[in-house]
């Protein structure tokens, strides 16, 4: 079942195309890296992937939703995309599990429930002790972690990391990386940018972009990843 | 790739045989290099003439085992205080052949380089699900790390020519 869909997607900022007709299906349980050097597009083809950017032109749909049709863009990502970005985006008043919590309460769920769905979210990365610290209290791998969790709760069918193992040791970045894994194979699709080849090659499919452009689709798939 | 090494360091923990040697070797190496039991006893009694190792009777069931000898721990002792010669490795067939695809002129580098690149994606997602699956112990994870930091090596290595062509072509 696709997940995501884009079809020959542009997006022009100011007079620079920035994607210029991508296609690309994500299935559940799929885990796709974009890989590419910095201004090919990887980013755009997040944000748009994930509905925080609209395209120029071409189709995006999540789930069986075109997102042109979406007006309350920010609701359907708080409903079915999880993030995870570079700069973790951890509000420091917060202790990780309110963290994790928020945007589930931005969406409507009471504080017991949210609070519940962030513990199981936490355990499940491997951080429930540190549930009730603040982010400058966590190592720079706890903060990714707690920043995955907030992103896997509430059982989000489709998960967008841009650059997740950032500044992380390369022992540290494997587990980020297994997490993410698991969690495709517990049935997500995972769409990782990541310029480090170590990182891309847990992906079932590896798509480079040049000049933001899929410079070969197909030709990196390995049919039976996993 | 030294055997007789790899033979000298298992046999510094207590006297083997030949078949154990075989089997402790592909299990600390993640069977990476795979041995066949020709190779091994035949690093054995090179190293039995060198002096390295002794023959150390037979087991309760009858096999011959092997002893390290003292000669054999100060042969060892300086195999892991020196450093891997880098220029003993045979010449990189890569980078030659992307020199001649510069030099010849008429040839699409960015193709060669793209080839490469998936080509080598593909070695490193092995090398990844090989890691994900393995249940072996420290030995097998850091060997199979040691690959993938090379396979990881030659991406970046195109990633730069890619680059500087561009560079160059701009």
């Amino acid at each position: 079942m696709t997940v995501v869909k884009l079809r020959d997607v542009t997006r022009v900022h100011r007079d620079v195309h920035a994607l210029k007709g991508v296609s690309l299906d994500i299935s559940r349980g799929e885990l796709v890296a974009v890989m590419g050097p910095s201004g090919s597009g990887k980013s755009t083809l997040l944000n748009v992937a994930g509905g925080l950017d609209r395209p120029t032109s071409g189709s995006v749909t999540i789930g069986d939703t075109d997102l042109a049709a979406v007006k309350d863009l920010a609701a359907l990502r708080r409903r079915e995309v999880g993030y995870v970005f570079q700069d973790l985006n951890l509000i420091p008043s917060l202790t990780a599990a309110e963290n994790v919590m928020l945007p589930r309460e931005l969406d409507g769920v009471r504080a017991g429930r949210a609070r519940t769905e962030a513990l199981e979210a936490l355990t499940e990365v491997g951080v429930r002790e540190v549930a009730d610290r603040f982010p400058e209290e966590l190592s720079g791998g706890q903060r990714q972690r707690v920043a995955i969790a907030r992103a896997l709760a509430g059982e989000r069918g489709l998960l967008l990391a841009d650059e997740p193992t950032g500044a992380l040791d390369t022992a540290t970045g494997d587990e980020i990386m297994r997490l993410l894994r698991d969690r495709c194979d517990a049935g997500a699709a995972v769409l990782l940018v990541t310029h480090e080849p170590r990182y891309a090659a847990w992906a079932d499919r590896v798509v480079y972009l040049r000049d933001g452009e899929v410079a070969d689709a197909a030709a990196v798939r390995l049919e039976s990843a996993r | 790739m030294s055997i007789r090494h790899g033979l000298l360091a298992l046999l510094s923990k207590g006297p083997r045989y030949g078949y154990q040697l075989r089997v402790e070797f592909e299990a600390s190496t993640g069977a990476t290099w795979p041995l066949n039991i020709g190779q091994v006893y035949t690093t054995l009694s090179r190293m039995e003439r060198d002096g390295l190792v002794a023959p150390g009777g037979t087991d309760d069931q009858g096999r011959a085992v092997y002893t390290i000898t003292e000669a054999g721990r100060e042969e060892l002792g300086r195999w892991f205080s020196t450093p891997v010669d880098q220029a003993g490795r045979p010449r990189d067939e890569l980078a030659i052949k992307l020199a001649m695809a510069v030099a010849t002129g008429d040839v699409d580098v960015q193709a060669v380089i793209l080839a490469q690149r998936m080509a080598a994606m593909r070695t490193l997602q092995d090398l990844t699900r090989a890691k994900r699956a393995a249940s072996g112990g420290l030995a097998e994870r850091l060997v199979l790390d040691s690959l993938i930091f090379k396979a990881e090596a030659e991406q970046r290595w195109l990633d730069h020519c890619e680059a500087v062509l561009r560079e160059k072509h701009s």
